[in-house]
Protein backbone atom coordinates (compact mmCIF):
# COMPACT_ATOMS: atom_id res chain seq x y z
CA UNK A 1 0.00 0.00 0.00
CA UNK A 2 1.44 3.38 -1.03
CA UNK A 3 1.85 5.62 2.04
CA UNK A 4 -0.18 8.85 1.89
CA UNK A 5 1.68 11.94 0.71
CA UNK A 6 0.85 15.65 0.84
CA UNK A 7 -0.50 16.75 -2.56
CA UNK A 8 -2.23 19.68 -4.15
CA UNK A 9 -4.99 19.52 -6.73
CA UNK A 10 -7.21 22.01 -8.49
CA UNK A 11 -10.92 21.80 -9.19
CA UNK A 12 -11.32 21.01 -12.88
CA UNK A 13 -15.05 20.38 -13.18
CA UNK A 14 -18.22 20.36 -11.14
CA UNK A 15 -21.45 18.41 -11.80
CA UNK A 16 -24.67 19.06 -9.90
CA UNK A 17 -26.69 15.83 -9.97
CA UNK A 18 -29.56 17.06 -7.82
CA UNK A 19 -30.15 19.06 -4.63
CA UNK A 20 -28.30 16.41 -2.58
CA UNK A 21 -25.33 15.21 -4.61
CA UNK A 22 -22.58 16.91 -6.58
CA UNK A 23 -19.47 15.46 -8.22
CA UNK A 24 -16.19 17.33 -8.21
CA UNK A 25 -13.36 16.48 -10.59
CA UNK A 26 -9.84 17.41 -9.50
CA UNK A 27 -6.52 17.42 -11.35
CA UNK A 28 -3.35 16.85 -9.35
CA UNK A 29 -0.98 19.80 -9.51
CA UNK A 30 1.75 18.52 -7.19
CA UNK A 31 2.76 15.80 -7.87
CA UNK A 32 1.25 15.45 -11.32
CA UNK A 33 0.20 11.85 -10.83
CA UNK A 34 -0.75 9.75 -7.80
CA UNK A 35 -1.48 6.00 -8.05
CA UNK A 36 -4.73 5.20 -6.27
CA UNK A 37 -6.50 1.90 -5.65
CA UNK A 38 -10.23 1.59 -6.12
CA UNK A 39 -11.94 2.15 -2.77
CA UNK A 40 -9.35 4.50 -1.33
CA UNK A 41 -9.95 8.02 -0.11
CA UNK A 42 -8.25 11.38 0.28
CA UNK A 43 -7.96 13.62 3.33
CA UNK A 44 -8.67 17.23 2.33
CA UNK A 45 -7.76 20.33 4.29
CA UNK A 46 -11.08 22.15 4.61
CA UNK A 47 -10.17 25.16 6.78
CA UNK A 48 -7.39 27.68 7.15
CA UNK A 49 -6.60 26.39 10.63
CA UNK A 50 -5.98 22.89 9.28
CA UNK A 51 -9.14 20.79 9.77
CA UNK A 52 -9.25 17.83 7.41
CA UNK A 53 -12.07 15.61 6.20
CA UNK A 54 -11.94 12.25 4.41
CA UNK A 55 -13.62 11.78 1.01
CA UNK A 56 -13.78 8.53 -0.93
CA UNK A 57 -12.81 8.60 -4.57
CA UNK A 58 -15.46 7.63 -7.12
CA UNK A 59 -13.33 7.63 -10.26
CA UNK A 60 -11.55 4.71 -11.86
CA UNK A 61 -7.96 4.20 -10.69
CA UNK A 62 -7.06 4.15 -14.38
CA UNK A 63 -7.07 7.94 -13.93
CA UNK A 64 -3.80 8.79 -12.18
CA UNK A 65 -3.60 12.51 -13.00
CA UNK A 66 -6.67 13.35 -10.94
CA UNK A 67 -9.66 12.02 -9.04
CA UNK A 68 -13.40 12.51 -8.71
CA UNK A 69 -15.37 12.95 -5.49
CA UNK A 70 -19.06 12.54 -4.84
CA UNK A 71 -20.27 14.98 -2.20
CA UNK A 72 -23.52 14.90 -0.26
CA UNK A 73 -24.08 18.60 0.28
CA UNK A 74 -27.06 18.30 2.61
CA UNK A 75 -25.13 18.08 5.90
CA UNK A 76 -23.75 21.61 5.27
CA UNK A 77 -20.86 20.77 7.54
CA UNK A 78 -17.32 22.11 7.45
CA UNK A 79 -16.19 19.79 4.66
CA UNK A 80 -19.20 19.80 2.37
CA UNK A 81 -19.55 23.59 2.63
CA UNK A 82 -15.87 24.09 1.78
CA UNK A 83 -16.04 21.81 -1.25
CA UNK A 84 -19.39 23.12 -2.46
CA UNK A 85 -18.01 26.67 -2.47
CA UNK A 86 -14.80 25.84 -4.37
CA UNK A 87 -14.41 27.74 -7.64
CA UNK A 88 -13.15 26.11 -10.80
CA UNK A 89 -9.36 26.25 -10.83
CA UNK A 90 -9.12 26.72 -7.07
CA UNK A 91 -6.43 24.61 -5.41
CA UNK A 92 -6.83 22.32 -2.42
CA UNK A 93 -4.35 20.60 -0.12
CA UNK A 94 -4.79 16.92 0.56
CA UNK A 95 -3.19 13.69 1.64
CA UNK A 96 -3.49 10.80 -0.81
CA UNK A 97 -4.06 7.95 -1.09
CA UNK A 98 -5.56 6.56 2.13
CA UNK A 99 -7.59 3.53 3.11
CA UNK A 100 -7.67 -0.24 2.89
CA UNK A 101 -11.29 -0.71 1.77
CA UNK A 102 -10.25 -2.33 -1.49
CA UNK A 103 -11.02 -5.52 -3.38
CA UNK A 104 -8.11 -7.84 -2.61
CA UNK A 105 -6.18 -9.34 -5.46
CA UNK A 106 -5.86 -13.14 -5.57
CA UNK A 107 -8.83 -13.44 -3.25
CA UNK A 108 -10.75 -16.71 -2.93
CA UNK A 109 -14.04 -14.81 -3.08
CA UNK A 110 -16.05 -16.33 -5.93
CA UNK A 111 -18.36 -13.34 -6.34
CA UNK A 112 -18.57 -9.75 -5.15
CA UNK A 113 -21.66 -8.23 -3.56
CA UNK A 114 -21.50 -4.47 -3.01
CA UNK A 115 -24.11 -2.83 -0.79
CA UNK A 116 -24.34 0.96 -0.41
CA UNK A 117 -26.70 3.61 0.82
CA UNK A 118 -26.54 7.29 -0.14
CA UNK A 119 -23.07 8.60 -0.84
CA UNK A 120 -21.75 5.18 0.22
CA UNK A 121 -21.92 4.41 -3.50
CA UNK A 122 -18.71 6.40 -3.94
CA UNK A 123 -16.03 3.70 -3.48
CA UNK A 124 -18.16 1.14 -5.32
CA UNK A 125 -18.30 3.16 -8.54
CA UNK A 126 -14.51 3.15 -8.49
CA UNK A 127 -14.39 -0.57 -7.70
CA UNK A 128 -16.97 -1.53 -10.34
CA UNK A 129 -15.19 0.44 -13.06
CA UNK A 130 -11.87 -1.06 -12.00
CA UNK A 131 -13.00 -4.68 -11.71
CA UNK A 132 -14.93 -4.65 -15.00
CA UNK A 133 -12.94 -2.35 -17.26
CA UNK A 134 -9.38 -2.65 -15.99
CA UNK A 135 -9.17 -6.07 -14.36
CA UNK A 136 -11.65 -7.87 -16.64
CA UNK A 137 -13.06 -9.59 -13.56
CA UNK A 138 -15.30 -12.46 -14.71
CA UNK A 139 -16.88 -13.07 -11.29
CA UNK A 140 -20.49 -12.16 -10.66
CA UNK A 141 -20.54 -8.60 -9.31
CA UNK A 142 -23.79 -7.32 -7.84
CA UNK A 143 -24.33 -3.75 -6.69
CA UNK A 144 -27.20 -2.74 -4.38
CA UNK A 145 -27.69 0.99 -3.87
CA UNK A 146 -30.24 2.37 -1.44
CA UNK A 147 -31.58 5.92 -1.64
CA UNK A 148 -34.55 7.60 -0.05
CA UNK A 149 -36.24 8.97 -3.18
CA UNK A 150 -36.11 8.17 -6.87
CA UNK A 151 -35.22 11.78 -7.71
CA UNK A 152 -31.97 11.36 -5.77
CA UNK A 153 -30.80 8.69 -8.21
CA UNK A 154 -28.00 9.35 -10.66
CA UNK A 155 -25.47 7.09 -12.38
CA UNK A 156 -28.35 4.64 -13.00
CA UNK A 157 -27.78 4.98 -16.76
CA UNK A 158 -24.05 4.37 -16.32
CA UNK A 159 -24.55 1.31 -14.14
CA UNK A 160 -27.29 -0.02 -16.45
CA UNK A 161 -25.01 0.39 -19.46
CA UNK A 162 -22.25 -1.45 -17.61
CA UNK A 163 -24.73 -4.24 -16.85
CA UNK A 164 -25.56 -4.43 -20.57
CA UNK A 165 -21.89 -4.50 -21.55
CA UNK A 166 -20.73 -6.89 -18.83
CA UNK A 167 -23.21 -9.77 -18.27
CA UNK A 168 -21.56 -10.62 -14.94
CA UNK A 169 -22.50 -7.20 -13.49
CA UNK A 170 -25.91 -6.63 -11.90
CA UNK A 171 -27.31 -3.37 -10.54
CA UNK A 172 -30.21 -3.02 -8.10
CA UNK A 173 -31.26 0.49 -7.06
CA UNK A 174 -33.44 0.41 -3.91
CA UNK A 175 -35.75 3.30 -3.02
CA UNK A 176 -37.06 3.56 0.54
CA UNK A 177 -39.78 6.17 -0.16
CA UNK A 178 -40.71 5.49 -3.78
CA UNK A 179 -43.47 6.89 -5.93
CA UNK A 180 -46.23 4.30 -6.56
CA UNK A 181 -44.95 3.61 -10.07
CA UNK A 182 -41.38 2.75 -9.00
CA UNK A 183 -40.96 -0.72 -10.50
CA UNK A 184 -37.84 -1.98 -8.74
CA UNK A 185 -36.76 -2.77 -5.17
CA UNK A 186 -38.52 -0.79 -2.44
CA UNK A 187 -37.70 -0.32 1.22
CA UNK A 188 -34.32 -0.86 2.80
CA UNK A 189 -31.43 -2.55 1.01
CA UNK A 190 -32.01 -5.56 3.25
CA UNK A 191 -35.55 -5.84 1.80
CA UNK A 192 -34.01 -6.13 -1.64
CA UNK A 193 -31.31 -8.54 -0.48
CA UNK A 194 -33.96 -10.74 1.12
CA UNK A 195 -35.65 -11.45 -2.23
CA UNK A 196 -32.41 -12.44 -3.95
CA UNK A 197 -30.28 -15.53 -3.61
CA UNK A 198 -27.03 -14.57 -1.95
CA UNK A 199 -23.91 -16.29 -3.24
CA UNK A 200 -22.28 -18.36 -0.50
CA UNK A 201 -18.59 -17.92 -1.27
CA UNK A 202 -18.78 -14.21 -2.03
CA UNK A 203 -17.11 -11.18 -0.56
CA UNK A 204 -19.66 -8.72 0.80
CA UNK A 205 -18.61 -5.06 0.65
CA UNK A 206 -20.68 -2.56 2.63
CA UNK A 207 -20.55 1.23 2.68
CA UNK A 208 -22.99 3.47 4.49
CA UNK A 209 -23.74 4.99 7.85
CA UNK A 210 -23.36 3.11 11.12
CA UNK A 211 -27.05 2.13 11.36
CA UNK A 212 -27.07 0.72 7.83
CA UNK A 213 -23.89 -1.25 8.47
CA UNK A 214 -25.36 -2.71 11.64
CA UNK A 215 -28.57 -3.72 9.82
CA UNK A 216 -26.82 -5.32 6.88
CA UNK A 217 -24.18 -7.10 8.97
CA UNK A 218 -26.96 -8.63 11.11
CA UNK A 219 -28.96 -9.59 8.03
CA UNK A 220 -25.97 -11.25 6.38
CA UNK A 221 -25.13 -13.13 9.57
CA UNK A 222 -28.72 -14.46 9.70
CA UNK A 223 -28.30 -15.61 6.11
CA UNK A 224 -25.15 -17.54 7.02
CA UNK A 225 -22.55 -15.16 5.65
CA UNK A 226 -19.37 -15.49 7.69
CA UNK A 227 -17.83 -12.48 9.40
CA UNK A 228 -14.60 -12.78 7.41
CA UNK A 229 -16.58 -12.46 4.17
CA UNK A 230 -17.83 -8.99 5.13
CA UNK A 231 -15.79 -5.85 4.49
CA UNK A 232 -17.10 -2.43 5.34
CA UNK A 233 -16.39 1.28 5.30
CA UNK A 234 -18.31 3.57 7.59
CA UNK A 235 -19.51 6.94 6.27
CA UNK A 236 -20.57 9.56 8.74
CA UNK B 1 -11.70 8.13 30.28
CA UNK B 2 -8.66 9.47 28.47
CA UNK B 3 -6.12 7.17 26.87
CA UNK B 4 -2.58 8.39 27.50
CA UNK B 5 0.86 6.98 26.86
CA UNK B 6 3.86 8.33 28.69
CA UNK B 7 6.61 7.30 26.25
CA UNK B 8 7.58 10.18 24.00
CA UNK B 9 10.54 11.44 21.97
CA UNK B 10 9.18 14.28 19.74
CA UNK B 11 7.85 17.56 21.09
CA UNK B 12 4.23 16.70 20.40
CA UNK B 13 2.27 14.48 22.72
CA UNK B 14 -1.01 13.04 21.46
CA UNK B 15 -3.98 11.92 23.51
CA UNK B 16 -7.14 10.18 22.24
CA UNK B 17 -10.45 11.07 23.86
CA UNK B 18 -12.22 7.72 23.64
CA UNK B 19 -15.72 9.12 23.98
CA UNK B 20 -15.29 11.28 20.88
CA UNK B 21 -13.80 8.58 18.64
CA UNK B 22 -16.17 7.28 15.93
CA UNK B 23 -13.73 4.69 14.51
CA UNK B 24 -13.11 6.62 11.29
CA UNK B 25 -9.49 5.43 11.58
CA UNK B 26 -8.07 8.39 9.66
CA UNK B 27 -5.40 8.70 12.35
CA UNK B 28 -4.37 5.08 11.87
CA UNK B 29 -4.12 5.56 8.10
CA UNK B 30 -1.95 8.66 8.42
CA UNK B 31 0.16 7.77 11.47
CA UNK B 32 0.13 3.97 11.85
CA UNK B 33 3.22 4.13 14.03
CA UNK B 34 1.37 6.18 16.63
CA UNK B 35 -2.27 5.02 16.49
CA UNK B 36 -4.17 1.81 16.09
CA UNK B 37 -7.70 0.64 16.90
CA UNK B 38 -8.42 -1.38 20.01
CA UNK B 39 -10.77 -4.37 20.24
CA UNK B 40 -13.74 -1.97 20.32
CA UNK B 41 -12.47 -0.20 17.18
CA UNK B 42 -11.62 2.89 19.18
CA UNK B 43 -8.38 4.71 18.39
CA UNK B 44 -5.56 4.43 20.89
CA UNK B 45 -1.99 5.62 21.11
CA UNK B 46 0.53 2.82 20.71
CA UNK B 47 3.64 4.99 20.66
CA UNK B 48 4.40 8.68 21.02
CA UNK B 49 7.54 8.35 18.91
CA UNK B 50 6.20 6.27 16.03
CA UNK B 51 6.02 9.21 13.60
CA UNK B 52 7.43 12.72 13.18
CA UNK B 53 5.56 15.54 14.92
CA UNK B 54 4.13 16.93 11.65
CA UNK B 55 2.58 13.54 10.83
CA UNK B 56 1.11 13.29 14.32
CA UNK B 57 -0.44 16.73 13.82
CA UNK B 58 -1.85 15.74 10.39
CA UNK B 59 -3.38 12.64 11.94
CA UNK B 60 -5.05 14.74 14.64
CA UNK B 61 -6.30 17.29 12.09
CA UNK B 62 -7.78 14.43 10.05
CA UNK B 63 -10.00 13.26 12.87
CA UNK B 64 -13.55 14.36 11.98
CA UNK B 65 -14.58 14.66 15.62
CA UNK B 66 -11.39 16.30 16.94
CA UNK B 67 -10.91 13.34 19.26
CA UNK B 68 -7.12 13.72 19.28
CA UNK B 69 -5.46 16.41 21.35
CA UNK B 70 -1.92 17.47 20.48
CA UNK B 71 0.17 19.24 23.09
CA UNK B 72 3.60 20.81 22.63
CA UNK B 73 5.49 19.44 25.62
CA UNK B 74 8.14 22.18 25.47
CA UNK B 75 5.74 25.09 25.64
CA UNK B 76 2.93 23.22 27.37
CA UNK B 77 0.46 24.65 24.86
CA UNK B 78 -2.29 22.72 23.14
CA UNK B 79 -1.51 22.67 19.42
CA UNK B 80 -4.66 20.88 18.21
CA UNK B 81 -7.52 21.58 18.31
CA UNK B 82 -6.52 25.23 18.62
CA UNK B 83 -7.91 26.94 21.69
CA UNK B 84 -9.77 30.03 20.51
Amino acid sequence: MTPPKPCTAKLADKFIFNDKFIKLDFEFTQPGEVPIQAGQYVSIQVSERGDRRPYSICSSPAITHGFELLIDVTPQGLGSTFLQNLALGEEIKLLAPLGVFTVPQNSEEEALVMIATGSGITPFRSMVLDQLQQKSDQREITLYWGLREERQLFWQDEFSELADEFPNFHFHPVISQPLPEWPLCKGRVTNCLSVHDLPTNAGYYLCGNAAMLEDVVSFLAERGVLKNQVHHEKFY
Amino acid sequence: MIDTQSKQIGRYKVVVIREKCISAASCVAIAPGVFDLDEENIARVISQDGEEDDIKLLAAQSCPTAAIIVTDTESGKQVWPPIL
